[in-house]
């Protein structure tokens, strides 16, 4: 046989499969039209800077409440991290193929890592990429003002994407319908009554993202109910638990019950 | 019940590459694999089954993927549950057909090597693909292989590492005979260089080919292990039941009661119920009852001949 393992630390064959593993994620998510659903859906904040500029004066504030915070944050960030996040680990699990993973010398916490850095990649793109460009168009001309809501939001996509994605991923590992609740944690859990129990918002990753940004950038409608401090260590403790649990769950992954 | 496959030589007296000491594993009240123990050295050995035998959980929990119930499993002299680095050594090609389709086969070999951490994936993956044979077809995606080709990719990624110890579940599945006989082949060649391979199959025919050695595995027991010649004697000598109808069954039965090569005889509702343990020569037999007894045959059917019979009747002895 020609080939040679490497002997010494399972950490340098970490090492080597880390980038290996994130990228055949990427092609994993992009392989999929769901992707281009998303890439579609993405493209509405730019598409309705298009039309407020088009119809009407610069109105900062406005722009925000109606297309950052109720289409990008939302639906964009929700849909594509729960579709990115799930994803991770999700045809693997279908398919069988996460054996091909397992069956090797390699530290569990790097496959979740790498799983989650691509998914947490293409979120980040997709996200900033929308806001960024929605806020070129339409409230950056208006001066800082615009250039500190668009930050504000840019900071609320990143810390989104990194905490849903990562409760997600690892929902994904603990349940094979994690995508309907992940969608229901968006619409029902933060949206339907994190208005009736105020108390639901140091359980809310939206309220995280919209506590970074409210640094950034007051916010109006959707007043930030916690401190960017207290939304940047919930959003810490979020990542490190998930990535322990996805973690743990990967150490004591066993095959389903089987008798042939 | 104990399966040795010691090979000649200094491997006579290592330790074995894998070894099962009472081993179960169930789930809730199903007991898919039942106090079963043996121990392997490099060689090949199939293990020989009917479905839901319980082969595959057996070489999931020496894999590593399942923790045994009760007893020990010890691959290399270590328990391979929750431990990855056992997977330098261990090859595992699973049952289940799905392969990354968007890859290429070269593309996922060399997936496989770089995850084992080899700096010379580029070129291990070139040449496990070129045992498999697949040379050819290691330029497309895996979406566009047959199932044959399938099998044999997988094979390519679990060998391209070079490890000690080959788990293969039902690796000919989708095979054409020709890539069979290759892939024997193969395994055959593997285990001549000190490797230790098991493989699960429930045609006997497969087993026949290469497996010098065989685990016969029923109902999550171990109902034979050993040199396969002998136990496929033992298949070929064993009781075989046959059902006949004719014109005059309790006649029949009286002159067939005669032959020392029957030995059972039992009358059934508009049947004969014959048991005999030369089937060649019970066919002579037959013909000649039947003229002497002046009976007309209507039907002469073996009835016992499903792998599942004979893989119960080596429980039973």
């Amino acid at each position: 046989m020609s080939g040679t393992p490497m002997t010494g630390s399972s950490m340098t064959g970490s090492l080597t499969a880390f980038p290996e593993i994130v990228r055949l994620t990427f092609r994993q998510q992009l392989g999929r039209r769901r992707t281009l659903l998303l890439v579609l859906l993405a493209a509405l904040p730019p598409l309705l800077a298009l039309i407020f500029r088009a119809f009407g004066e610069v109105d900062v504030s406005r722009f925000t409440d109606r297309v950052f915070d109720l289409v990008s944050m939302t639906i964009v960030l929700p849909l594509a991290t729960v579709l990115f996040g799930t994803g991770a680990f999700g045809a693997e699990n279908d398919e069988g193929t996460i054996l091909y993973l397992l069956a090797k010398p390699i530290s569990r916490w790097v496959i979740v890592a790498a799983k989650a850095f691509a998914a947490v990649a293409l979120s980040l793109v997709l996200t900033v990429a929308s806001v960024l460009v929605a806020g070129a168009i339409e409230v950056v001309p208006a001066g800082s003002a615009g250039v500190s809501a668009t930050e504000a939001y840019v900071g609320a996509m990143v810390v989104g994407s990194l905490c849903y994605v990562l409760l997600f991923l690892t929902l994904s590992l603990f349940t094979r319908r994690a995508l309907v609740l992940g969608i229901g944690y968006s619409l029902v859990w933060e949206g339907a009554l994190s208005s009736l129990l105020p108390g639901i918002a140091n359980l809310s990753v939206r309220q995280y993202a919209l506590g970074v940004a409210d640094s950034f950038y007051q916010l109006h409608q959707q007043a930030a109910r916690l401190s960017p401090t207290t939304a940047l260590t919930l959003s810490a403790i979020l990542i490190v638990v998930a990535l322990a649990l996805a973690t743990w769950r990967l150490m004591h992954f066993e095959l389903s019950g089987s008798t042939d | 019940m104990t399966a040795q496959t010691l090979p000649a030589g200094d491997q006579a007296v290592a330790a074995p590459a894998i070894e099962l000491a009472n081993a179960a594993r169930w789930y809730g009240n199903v007991v898919a694999v039942n106090d079963v123990s043996f121990s392997l050295g490099a060689g090949v050995t199939g293990l020989l089954g009917p479905n839901g035998a319980g082969k595959t959980t057996l070489l999931h929990m020496l894999a590593g993927f399942l923790a045994p119930s009760a007893g020990t499993v010890h691959v290399l002299g270590r328990s391979p549950h929750r431990d990855p680095s056992v997977y330098r050594q261990i090859g595992l090609v699973p049952e289940r057909e799905s392969v990354y389709a968007f890859l290429t086969g070269y593309e996922y070999v060399r997936f496989n090597a770089r995850l084992q951490g080899m700096r010379n994936a580029d070129s291990a993956a070139r040449a496990s693909i070129a045992r498999v044979g697949l040379e050819d077809a290691a330029d497309r995606a895996i979406g566009t292989y047959s199932k044959g080709m399938r099998q044999r990719v997988k094979v390519a990624g679990a060998l391209v590492h070079d490890p000690q110890v080959l788990l293969l579940d039902e690796p000919f599945n989708g095979m054409d005979p020709r890539q069979r006989l290759s892939m024997m082949d193969l395994l055959v060649e593997m285990a001549g260089a000190g490797r230790t391979i098991l493989f699960s199959s429930h045609i006997l025919e497969e087993v026949e080919r290469i497996g010098t050695e065989i685990l016969v595995l029923v109902a999550g027991r171990l109902a034979a292990s050993g040199d396969f010649r002998a136990i496929r004697a033992l298949m070929t000598d064993r009781p075989h039941t046959i059902t006949i109808r004719s014109s005059d069954d309790r006649r029949l039965a009286t002159t067939l009661m005669a032959d020392p090569a029957v030995f059972a005889v039992e009358l059934k509702e508009n049947a004969l119920s014959v048991q005999t343990a030369h089937l060649s020569a019970f066919r002579r037999i037959i013909a000649t009852a039947g003229r002497t007894a002046g009976v007309r045959l209507t039907e002469v059917v073996p009835a016992d001949e499903s792998l599942e019979s004979v893989f119960d009747y080596l429980v039973r002895r």
